[in-house]
């Protein structure tokens, strides 16, 4: 509005004045000053709270453990389910651990502890009965004493006939290698096993155990519906349930009649992230004080001052499976040994782990992990990287270079599609280098993002794939039958790639039927060096995770085989500033 | 009108249905056999995967599935025809009855988890509508009011660059800055996800901490548009005869613009919110999960992508249902501010 009223208005000029002054400063600095001043009377008071809870700071770390606080841990996964029987992921057993125990537990490098048993059974003579003595000072949350019969009740969801309508992903194991379980009086539960299953106490014997007077009125269908699984109101474990909050955090209150000993914690909190990096984004900001990091976060998180780095290997790997299936295009590539053994020696290794995993792994040269103790660090062959001598190798098994630069033989290109799941970094980052490294020995790979779930129907189903790249990871105990047995290949089963050998099935199947330790390492070790020279489907490295934890929290002591499910060392974890 | 009304009634159920089926055939082409819920693990056996298939009906020809979903499959089973569905199965009543399933990958209600979810949702995008009708109009009006002045030219670059900005872009920056700078600097800092503080959490002071910067990426995105809008607007209404009459008549410039130009420069705007009706439910999709905000959206993104099939085909049905309401809503909404208008 240009022109002026003659009626004399004041407030309306001096309007007028103010937006003419505006128009001639710098509008952007008023703004960005105006952004300031809003960001800060919101966080003025997030300020005026942390004012008044910080109090004196404590930053003197004291020696003796106090009672009270609360830890939160950061994950970007929200959990599914508190029945220990129908989970399927890591994250809903790590929040059953809390407040459900198990017969046994593992220490960090895998060892079995006696929890609401009194003792880790030793196998009968017979080589299939194990007897489970339980403690009796075990109590459910509400008063009620924990007994065989809720032991007897949560086994047999998984085992019984009339159980069959749960929908618990344990049951086939179970009921293939279990001939009875009992419970001959209110303190002793005993598992009969069909034929010695060397497996069966690691596999087995660490399922939560569940109420029977709360789920045992339940008709089978409805357990898979249960109110307690998402609100699992009786618990025995080192923590209580208190409210779960869906798709934001889990909340949990220290159980006072712990029979291990109450923990010092008042509370622990599994927090919902968006993402890894907002995990590691809440480390910093002190919203959470633990939680798992990203391999390329690592080195970055190092030089925070309020969070220490803790790091170890894990059994989790990635590997690439070649579909063997003669009936498959593939089939009669891959056949040949000499194909195989070139494109492994063919790839980097170590330069995936060093660029793509941030040296956040260690390269494998066996299908055992380095945390299993049937790993032989010694099998043979061992592939070191070595571009001339894969080029050799094909030369000598006759598959020669065409005009295209791609070796072919008797009407076969090497010419491959390899998939792999979508929004992953890593698996990106690890396809680009094997299609770098196999194009410098002519071997031509496609690479193709699906969806996980169109994954895994390809591997248990369709199987009409060349080669997948996916991740995988074995359990404590060193049996691999699910993936390389030729069971597996049977339809809904891992071995998607059709490997069938005589030898290494009959060497499985011997190191689970023997229950004597130093038998099985050595067949584990003959298996490892039939499995280095066959290669069906090669591993590239094997894991190593990082979980970075705020330095007031004390004696969290994450490890290989207990960084999931019930943690020993929860219950002596303390925190120095008591908050 | 109200012919008018029950015609578009009548149109929204073959819509709602034609959602639900084509979210259906999606879910069910693309993820193919898959387990929902399933992680790859050594002690999984084929058995398993096909007695939990089994269990969740997923071993049932498509249509089966479909039929049993939308209700009609417990109506066939109450006439007595169960055997033309392959009968053995408990047909659970469905759609038509109200009932939306139970989700797969943990067996709660589907209905139940959206009701928890769904004020989150509401609560950031209605926060997010005010917010950008109420800074939009004075932004609007004064740019219109110093029209051609720099102030003007910075407004409508600002405008143009908050429409192209993607919302994940901008909030990662936010939280960047906001949160983890701003700790590290030592200043008062917002926290950087989430509706609530875990513990201890809840109260007002709380809620809004945690609702500032998700609601201001998602009003950018309005603020945009409407200041615009709101511009044009303006500056036709001071163009018109009746201003000039008032003017002249001797009422003062405040009088004028604030009360008689205002008014009618932004009654139009009812409209575009109006067309914000719709996406209060399914808009805040990104911001949800960018700032990890429990609402509707990032439910259904996180379902998605495990293939629970019955909660994402229960939130997109429920969306539907909501955006076909609010875009009935918003149309007569018109109707009642503008009395210009008439439907036939």
């Amino acid at each position: 509005m240009e022109e002026r009223s003659g009626v004399p208005d004041g407030d309306f000029e001096r309007f007028e004045r103010f937006l003419d002054d505006w128009s001639r400063r710098d509008f952007l600095k008023r703004v960005g000053g105006a952004a300031a001043f809003a960001s800060l009377s919101g966080g003025a008071l997030a300020f005026l709270e942390a004012c008044g809870g910080g109090g004196g700071g404590g930053s003197s770390s004291a020696t003796t453990p106090k009672k009270g606080g609360h830890v939160t841990e950061g994950w970007a996964f929200d959990i599914k389910t508190f029945n220990s029987v129908l989970t399927q992921d890591v994250y809903s057993s790590l929040c059953i651990g809390m407040c459900l125990d198990p017969l046994l537990n593992s220490k960090a490098n895998g060892d079995l502890v006696p929890y609401i048993a009194q003792e880790v059974p030793k196998v009968a003579s017979d080589g299939n009965t194990y007897t489970f003595k339980l403690r009796k000072d075990v109590k459910w949350s509400d008063g009620q004493p924990l007994t065989s019969d809720d032991v007897l009740f949560t086994y047999n969801l998984i085992f019984a006939p009339e159980y069959a309508a749960v929908a618990s992903p344990r049951r086939g194991d179970f009921t293939q290698h279990v001939a009875n379980i009992s419970a001959p009086d209110p303190y002793t539960f005993v598992v009969k096993t069909q034929t010695p299953y060397a497996p069966f106490l690691v596999t087995h014997g660490q399922y939560g155990i569940m109420p029977k007077h709360v789920l045992g009125s339940l008709a089978p269908a409805a357990i898979n519906t249960a109110d307690f699984n998402s609100a699992p109101m009786v618990t025995n474990g080192a923590f209580k349930f208190v409210r779960w909050d869906k798709g934001a955090q889990v909340v949990f209150t220290r159980n006072p009649n712990y029979y291990r000993g109450a923990p010092l914690l008042d509370q622990f909190v599994y927090k919902v992230v968006p993402n890894t990096t907002a995990v590691a984004n809440q480390l910093k900001t002190g919203e959470i004080d633990a939680g798992q990091l990203d391999p390329s976060q690592v080195d970055s998180m190092r030089t925070e001052q309020s969070i220490g780095i803790t790091g170890f290997a894990v059994p989790g790997f990635q590997f690439y499976m070649q579909n063997l299936d003669p009936s498959k295009p593939t089939g009669q590539i891959f056949q040949d040994l000499a194909v195989r053994q070139a494109l492994y020696t063919a790839i980097n290794r170590d330069g995936i782990v060093k660029t793509v995993l941030f040296g956040q792994g260690q390269v494998a040269n066996s299908v055992e992990p380095p945390t299993s103790w049937a790993w032989n660090p010694n099998a043979k062959p061992v592939y070191k990287y070595d571009p001339s001598k894969a080029n050799q190798m094909l030369d000598q098994a006759g598959w020669q270079k065409g005009s295209d630069g791609i070796r072919a033989k008797s009407g076969l290109k090497l010419q491959f599609t390899m998939l792999y799941s979508a929004n992953s970094p890593v698996l990106s980052g690890i396809a680009q280098v094997m299609q770098e490294n196999w194009k410098a020995i002519g071997v031509g790979l496609t690479n193709k993002e699906i969806q996980f779930s169109s994954l895994v129907t390809q591997i248990t189903d369709t199987r009409d794939f060349d080669i997948i790249l996916v991740g995988f990871n074995w359990t404590q105990d060193p049996d691999e039958s699910q993936l390389f047995g030729s069971k597996g290949t049977a339809r809904g089963g891992f071995n998607g790639f059709d490997f069938k050998n005589d030898q290494v099935d009959k060497l499985l199947s011997d190191a689970t039927t023997t229950t004597d330790p130093a038998k099985r390492k050595q067949l584990y070790f003959q298996y490892q060096d039939l499995m280095n020279e066959q290669l069906p489907a090669p591993i590239l490295y094997f894991n190593k995770f990082n979980y970075g934890v705020n330095k007031r929290v004390q004696n969290y002591g994450y490890g290989t085989f207990n960084q999931y499910g019930p943690r020993p060392w929860m219950k002596d974890v303390w925190v120095t500033d008591g908050k | 009108m109200a012919g008018y009304l029950a015609r578009r009634l009548l149109w929204a159920i073959p819509v709602v249905f034609g959602v639900t089926l084509i979210t259906f055939l999606l879910m069910h082409f693309t993820a193919g056999n898959y387990v929902p819920g399933l992680e790859l693990n050594p002690n999984l056996k084929p058995s398993d995967v096909e007695r939990i298939r089994e269990n969740l009906g997923l071993d049932r020809p498509l249509i089966v599935q479909y039929l049993d979903w939308v209700g009609v499959g417990s109506i066939i089973q109450a006439v007595g025809l169960a055997g033309l569905l392959g009968g053995s199965h408990n047909i659970q009543p469905g759609l038509l009855e109200g009932n939306f399933g139970r989700s797969l990958i943990d067996g709660t209600p589907v209905l139940r988890d959206i009701i928890e979810r769904l004020p989150n949702t509401i609560e950031l995008t209605l926060t997010a509508i005010f917010l950008g009708a109420a800074i939009s109009i004075p932004v609007g009006v004064v740019s219109a009011l110093r029209r051609g002045s720099r102030l003007d030219q910075t407004v409508t670059a600002a405008s143009v660059g908050g429409f192209a900005v993607p919302q994940f872009w901008l909030g990662l920056l936010l939280i960047l800055l906001f949160s983890v700078q701003f700790h590290a600097w030592g200043l008062p800092w917002l926290p950087s996800g989430g509706a609530t503080s875990p513990l201890g959490g809840g109260d007002v002071v709380d809620r809004l901490e945690h609702l500032v910067m998700p609601a201001l990426v998602l009003a950018f995105f309005y603020l945009s548009t409407w200041s615009r809008f709101v511009r044009s607007s303006m500056i036709e209404t001071l163009s018109q005869d009746y201003v000039r009459t008032a003017r002249a008549k001797g009422m003062t410039d405040r009088r004028t613009v604030y009360v008689h130009a205002l008014r009618n420069a932004v009654a139009p705007l009812v409209t575009l919110v109006g067309l914000e009706l719709p996406g209060l439910v399914s808009g805040a999709l990104v911001v949800e999960v960018v700032f990890g905000w429990p609402g509707i959206g990032l439910l259904a993104f996180q379902r998605a992508i495990q293939t629970d099939y019955t909660m994402v085909m229960g939130i997109t049905t429920f969306a539907a249902i909501l955006v076909v309401a609010g875009n009935l809503l918003a149309d007569v909404l018109y109707a009642v501010v503008d009395p210009r208008v008439r439907y036939a």
